[in-house]
């Protein structure tokens, strides 16, 4: 049975008049990735900030692994490893030392914060940038040693706001792999990106939220079904002669709710539906039998990024 | 160049309006037209009588001209120390550099922005100015026109160093410290051999001589008629000549600024990061450094406070190896000072010496302190450390102990080099050791004052650069304010206010306390330590609260 670690009951937080967060209530359970989405001040770092303790909500609660964020708020900082989207780096300052120095802050003993450096080291592959200066560090080391320092006390819940932001193709993939690497020893871990095709690929929930209220939350495929219910569909025709005719023939088997967007350049037909397999076979059919030259029939795939718009569209 | 393309320089424009716009520029352009006017209200005649010696005006005339050199020291240079390295930071300079528009105009409209703002700052006193011309003794030609002069020559020296400085620097906040390390040595420090060593001759005079031109202070005391003193110890140059070596200076600093602003100075490679292990040092190494920067560092051992670690490993300026060679250097003069004296190799007393040692000793504080003290939390929460702070679970008390002992530790270090100089004092004159001890203490209530002070703007200021130059500001207002008061003293300010006056000031209850020139008559201890107890007491109760506040949850 899974276990809940990171739950939110209609947590709310006003600033005055201004509701910056407005009755979120979301659950993650252990090992798994939530991806939090939302627009520039919809709310995101709001509630990142309640989780970690460094704000208080002025309506309803969250709880990490029990704990009541706003009234242990010590017991808190020690279930939790907080990336923040500022690196927060030093001069003068090695990586080993800066990790010795977070790891002190948290009470980590000597000898202990020594085997747990090399540790997290090890983890996020930073052991061969150990003698080299922070600052002086590209944005993709800076990323990874920001995950080795939330780990340095071994939380249950690692809360990292834009992680993959600013980074090349590459040091993404790496993250992403890290982040897969995480989950997998058990940590759970709430990860805010503006990158939605690249949360997609590692989150078992994500929440929506915009303006502050929650729009969506669940599976990536409970979130999809719910606000794309619609497929979309693409027919190529092998030349541009046949373009009229599959235009008719579809147009007279479409409804209203279905609309036809033509692409001549492209030789292409779209349109949305929520049809059966059956039907769209049927339409397939029916092409093929008025001896049109079709060359693709095939569903476009949606992602996060048009769910994300279904709801941030409609604002 | 006619007016209209004079003003067609963008950057002239850009520069000139955008500061204008500041609030800060407003309030310091209010500020001096304010203190200057007070000054010559204070001195006004009450009565129907003719000074016929004309001394009145004069004596007002005199710190009306102090307090306007001061605030041209204190404030032009900040804005070109910031000028080159803030857009280099921001990533405007690159797009300048590239553009049609060549260096030297980019150059000119900085430079000429600035002194176009140091213009402005000391026209707004020109009505105190011309009410001290009005109350006669006071003449346009040997007067007031070459005080000008020196003010628009202190504006154009200043801005080509704050230039210079930014165009070398890396860092806002290390342009600002380098640039008013360098104002103390070109405005006192110059003036520094000629005052200590007394009369020269040969090579010797002609060097003193030079350097003292460099220094407004000699071209002040003659306009403003206090030169005698000046003469009795060998300064012989006058305004004249520091127009000379301003302008000498200015082109100078000028091309060399020109040299350095070209698209290749944003080339610097990442640093490596290079550890030199134990074993591998040499030992010219080893005595360079005496504490190596770049070995290995053991982990932080549960004793210390951790945060205090960070702080001494990770500031840029006030770092372990060169504070030691400060304090060695510190601790050598102190030595020499005391032997030389005590070898009848010049005529000084002990107050004469001590009273060097206490202004090393300031000069030191004043120097490093706003610094270290500065950066304490406004660059941390710049940097966005304070927020990983607040997101770990040590306590708040902790993390202003830690802070806070950083800088006072350091700045006690610098203390402890003048120490030998005042045992060999005490060792050569027994009796004078009560009065040193308290000389002591009052350094030491200096020393806390600083690291407060400065922590407690540091904890308002969002930038670590805003909260360097206020730091400095505020100490200096507070040290050297109240001995520009003390220059007064007589007239326009009476005995009891100026008293009052250096209560505030530490570094005046140490010089009291050793009789130095001019500090005979004030009795400051105990009343000073009071105060100086007050404000620190003050300062930490507001820096707690602050802190509390930047600590809980929102």
């Amino acid at each position: 049975m899974s276990e809940t670690v990171v739950e939110t009951q209609n947590l709310t937080k006003r600033y005055g008049d201004f509701t910056a967060l407005d009755d979120l209530s979301i659950h993650v359970d252990r090992g798994q990735i939530l991806g939090f989405i939302g627009p520039n001040g919809a709310g995101k770092t709001t509630t990142i900030k309640i989780l970690v303790g460094l704000s208080r909500p002025t309506g309803g609660s969250a709880r990490i692994a029990g704990v009541d964020c706003s009234q242990n708020a010590s017991k808190i900082k020690q279930l939790v490893g907080y990336m923040p989207d500022k690196f927060g780096s030093y001069d003068n300052m090695r990586v080993h030392e800066y990790l010795d120095f977070f790891g002190a802050i948290f009470g980590i003993p000597g000898k202990q914060r020594k085997a747990r450096i090399q540790e997290v080291m090890e983890t996020t592959n930073t052991t061969y940038m150990q003698d080299r200066y922070v600052e002086s560090l590209s944005h993709g080391m800076q990323q990874r040693v920001g995950i080795a320092r939330t780990l340095l006390h071994d939380p249950e819940v690692l809360i990292l706001d834009e992680p993959a932001n600013g980074l090349d193709p590459k040091a993404r993939i790496e993250m992403r792999q890290l982040l897969l690497q995480l989950a997998a020893q058990g940590k759970t871990l709430i990860v805010t990106s503006h990158i939605l095709p690249e949360l997609s690929r590692i989150c078992n929930v994500v929440a929506i939220v915009t303006a502050g209220k929650l729009r969506a939350f669940g599976s990536v495929d409970d979130v999809m079904s719910k606000l794309c219910p619609q497929r979309n569909f693409e027919i190529q025709v092998a030349s541009a002669e046949h373009m009229p005719s599959a235009e008719k023939l579809l147009r007279d088997v479409l409804l209203d709710t279905e609309p036809l967007i033509s692409s001549p350049a492209e030789l292409m037909l779209r349109f949305p539906t929520v049809r059966s397999e059956v039907e769209l076979a049927e339409f397939l059919q029916k092409l093929v039998a008025a001896k049109l030259p079709v060359t693709q029939f095939r569903e476009l795939t949606s992602d996060l990024e048009d769910a994300f718009l279904s709801v941030a569209g409609k604002e | 160049m006619n007016p209209q393309s004079f003003f067609s320089n963008p950057i002239l424009r850009r520069e000139l309006i955008g500061r204008l716009r500041s609030p800060k520029a407003l309030i310091a352009i209010a500020i001096v037209a304010i203190v200057s006017c007070t000054l010559v209200l204070m001195r006004w005649p009450r009565e129907a009588t003719i000074d016929l010696v004309s001394q009145g005006s004069i004596q007002v005339f005199r710190p009306v001209a102090y307090a306007i050199a001061i605030a041209i020291m204190m404030l032009t240079p900040a804005f070109p120390a910031t000028a080159i390295v803030s857009e280099r930071k921001k990533g405007t300079l690159v797009l300048m550099l590239n553009s049609p528009t060549p260096p030297w105009v980019i150059y000119v409209g900085k430079l000429l922005a600035n002194v176009l703002l140091g213009v402005l700052l000391f026209s707004v006193s020109l009505p105190a100015i011309f009410a001290c011309y009005a109350m006669g003794g006071i003449s346009i030609v040997n007067h007031i026109i070459p005080l000008l002069l020196v003010f628009l020559g202190m504006a154009f020296q200043y801005s080509a160093l704050g230039l210079w400085v930014s165009s070398r620097s890396q860092s806002i906040d290390a342009a600002l410290r380098w640039t008013y390390s360098i104002l103390l040595f070109l405005v006192v420090l110059s003036i520094g051999p000629s005052v200590l060593v007394g009369k020269l001759s040969g090579i010797g005079a002609w060097i003193s001589q030079a350097l003292t031109t460099l220094s407004p202070i000699p071209a002040l005391q003659q306009i403003t008629g206090s030169q005698g003193q000046a003469k009795s110890i060998g300064i012989g140059t006058g305004w004249v000549e520091y127009l000379i070596m301003s302008a000498l200076t200015t082109v100078g600093l000028a091309m060399a600024t020109l040299y350095k602003l070209h698209p290749t100075m944003m080339d610097r490679a990442r640093d490596a990061g290079k550890v030199i292990e134990a074993k591998q040092s040499s030992w010219f190494r080893r005595l360079a450094y005496l504490v190596d920067p770049n070995r290995r560092k053991a982990g932080i051992p549960f004793w210390l406070n951790p945060i205090m670690v960070k702080e001494f490993r990770t500031r840029k300026f006030g770092r372990l190896h060169w504070l030691l060679r400060l304090v060695a250097a510190g601790a050598i003069v102190s030595i020499l000072l005391t032997v030389v004296a005590a070898t009848g190799t010049v005529n000084w007393g002990v107050d004469r010496i001590a009273s060097s040692m206490v202004l090393m000793q300031i000069g030191f504080l004043l120097l490093l302190g706003p610094s270290l003290g500065a950066n304490l939390i406004a660059s941390e929460v710049e940097s966005g450390g304070w927020q990983l702070m607040r997101a770990s679970p040590i306590p708040a008390w902790r993390i202003l102990t830690g802070k806070l002992m950083s800088t006072f530790l350091t700045l006690l270090l610098l203390l402890l080099a003048t120490l030998p100089g005042y045992v060999m004092m005490s060792y050569i004159q027994p009796a004078i050791g009560g009065q040193v001890s308290n000389v002591v203490v009052s350094l030491l209530i200096a020393t806390a004052m600083v690291t407060i002070l400065s922590a407690c703007v540091s904890a308002y200021s969002k930038t670590s650069a805003a909260a360097t130059a206020a730091s400095y500001a505020v100490l200096l207002i507070l040290f050297a304010g109240t001995l520009l008061i003390w220059l007064g003293r007589g007239n326009p300010f009476g005995p009891v206010f100026v008293e009052r006056a250096l209560l505030l000031n530490p570094a005046a209850t140490a010089l009291a306390e050793m009789k130095a020139p001019g500090f005979e008559t004030f009795q400051l201890i105990p009343n000073g330590w009071y105060v100086g107890l007050a404000i620190c007491t003050a300062g930490l109760i507001v820096l707690v609260l602050r802190i509390a506040k930047l600590t809980r949850p929102d």
